[in-house]
């Protein structure tokens, strides 16, 4: 956990990052690095509705699983990255320039996925 | 500027110029533009930005030229107001000076220009009509209640200082109706008919004000309506004006519609407005699983915005397997597409966002 840990403090270092959590599912939080404005616990049961929602209405449709969401509002912008059984949630301020960054996320993405899968 | 530098610039610039008459083409012209911002002429930057989209209207990097040349004409223009209110400070010079930071949307500089003039002149109802104008693009564009109460504040203080500020007075009674407090905004309206008997069109909003229904007069209460659901509890009066312009609105949403389904990699569109909904692309009918994504993937967004505080969602995009589902949302309008992997996302989500921000005035959209 240690080293996921870490690599959620890494993407907290990236310009306009305010926060970063892997989140489960059903809404519990597996780890995070949130600015002190976000409480873990409301992003991780935001984040279970959102993209349960999502989900369902996707595979109803027959259209399979959302792997990444990107939403855009007035103050921030927000990132979903789906890992196995979970995802990898990163807030932003409304100025990040996330297609500069998206690579960075993806990295940080794909080593949680390394790390949860040796785990 | 050394002036071998000067020289060197001079060159590239009737080059570039001579390209962009020779060889038009928008990165021709951008190429130009951004020698000229470099060199802080904004104005010429803008001129070229003009007449590159009359040869290319649709080219996006040409309305991001312009916009950004168009920033940096007021900036200068901020700049001199700046020098000649330290030189001599008068109510009028402040006020273009706010509207220009309205403009650029430099919100911490208009409040403090705000106070340095209600200061100065603090019989002047001026800066709080101003400050009440700022909050309330705001609350238009957000639906924010915290911009709300402060911009029925500020234009409530600038009424009060001047009881014969119509403007003010114009723009609180419209956002009361907007919201619901029909009862209040009437009176505000009348007084101000009594002060311009002769404004017809003022006599038509107060016809159109006539015939909403009142949900009272508690303002925070309303606001926080307005919040939760995302929308304004009344139209405006252009929204509802003549089935005329409903029609032809209906008629842009559908070309603009169109267009979309056009680009390059988009295979479905859609404009949704209620239980309506204008369809373009591979699209079977009203209950293709595509309509219900957009919608849900609109409302889901919208509370999960809500709820952590971040405003209003704006934008959305899906990816997975299916490529991506891009939604643009407006108050209760959504526009969606369904494209494929590697689709340019950004021209996909400006055209989205044009639907959207264009039909605000219309009201009567449906199929």
């Amino acid at each position: 956990m240690g080293k996921i840990n870490d690599t959620l403090e890494e993407l907290r270092r990236l310009a306009g990052v305010k926060g970063a959590a892997v989140v489960m599912v059903d809404g519990l939080v597996a780890a995070e690095s949130l600015d002190e404005r976000y409480r873990s616990e409301v992003v991780a049961g935001l984040t279970s509705y959102l993209l349960m929602t999502t989900n369902r209405s996707l595979r109803e449709g027959g259209l399979g699983e959302c792997a990444q969401f990107v939403l855009h509002a007035t103050h921030g912008r927000v990132m979903f990255l789906a890992l196995r059984e979970a995802f990898l949630v990163v807030v932003f301020d409304q100025f990040a320039d996330l297609p500069a960054v998206s690579v960075d996320v993806q990295e940080a993405a794909q080593r949680i996925r390394q790390l949860t899968q040796m785990a | 500027m050394h002036l071998i530098q000067r020289m060197k610039i001079w060159k590239e610039l009737r080059r570039l110029e001579q390209r962009a008459r020779e060889q038009p083409s928008p990165s021709t012209f951008v190429d130009l533009g951004q020698v000229y911002i470099n060199l802080e002429t904004h104005d010429k930057a803008q001129r070229v930005a003009e007449d590159g989209l009359a040869l290319f209207p649709k080219a996006m990097e040409l309305r991001k030229l312009l916009a950004c040349a168009r920033r940096g004409v007021r900036r200068q223009r901020a700049a001199e107001l700046r020098a000649k209110l330290t030189r001599s400070p008068n109510p009028k010079l402040y006020r273009e000076l706010a509207q220009l930071q309205i403009g650029l949307g430099e919100t911490g500089d208009l409040h403090a220009t705000c106070q340095e003039w209600s200061v100065r002149y603090p019989d002047d109802a001026g800066a709080w009509l101003v400050l009440g104008q700022a909050r309330l693009v705001g609350f238009y564009r957000d639906l924010s209640a915290r911009e709300g109460q402060e911009a029925v504040r500020c234009l409530d203080l600038a009424v009060q200082m001047d009881g014969e500020e119509t403007e003010a007075r114009r723009l609180l009674g419209e956002v009361l109706y907007r919201i619901g407090a029909v009862r209040v905004a009437t009176q505000h309206l009348q007084v101000l008919q009594k002060l311009d008997t002769g404004d017809a069109e003022l006599a038509a909003l107060l016809r159109h004000v006539g015939t909403l229904v009142d949900h009272g007069d508690d303002v925070d209460a309303l606001l926080a309506a307005v919040e939760e659901h995302g929308c304004l509890a009344h139209p405006s009066m252009a929204a509802t004006a003549s089935p005329l312009r409903a029609e032809e609105s209906l008629a842009r949403i559908r070309d603009s519609l169109a267009h979309v389904a056009e680009l390059a990699g988009v295979q479905k569109a859609t404009y949704i407005k209620g239980s309506r909904a204008l369809v373009k692309g591979a699209i079977r009918d009203g209950r293709d699983p595509f309509l219900r994504v957009v919608r849900v993937v609109a409302k889901a967004a919208h509370r999960f915005a809500r709820r952590l505080d971040i405003g209003s969602a704006s934008k959305s995009v899906v990816d997975g397997d299916f490529g991506h589902i891009c939604v643009c949302v407006y108050g209760e309008v959504i526009a969606g597409v369904q494209c494929t992997a590697g689709t340019d996302l950004e021209v996909v989500l400006a055209e989205l966002q044009e639907i959207v921000a264009g039909s605000l005035y219309s009201t009567e959209a449906g199929d």
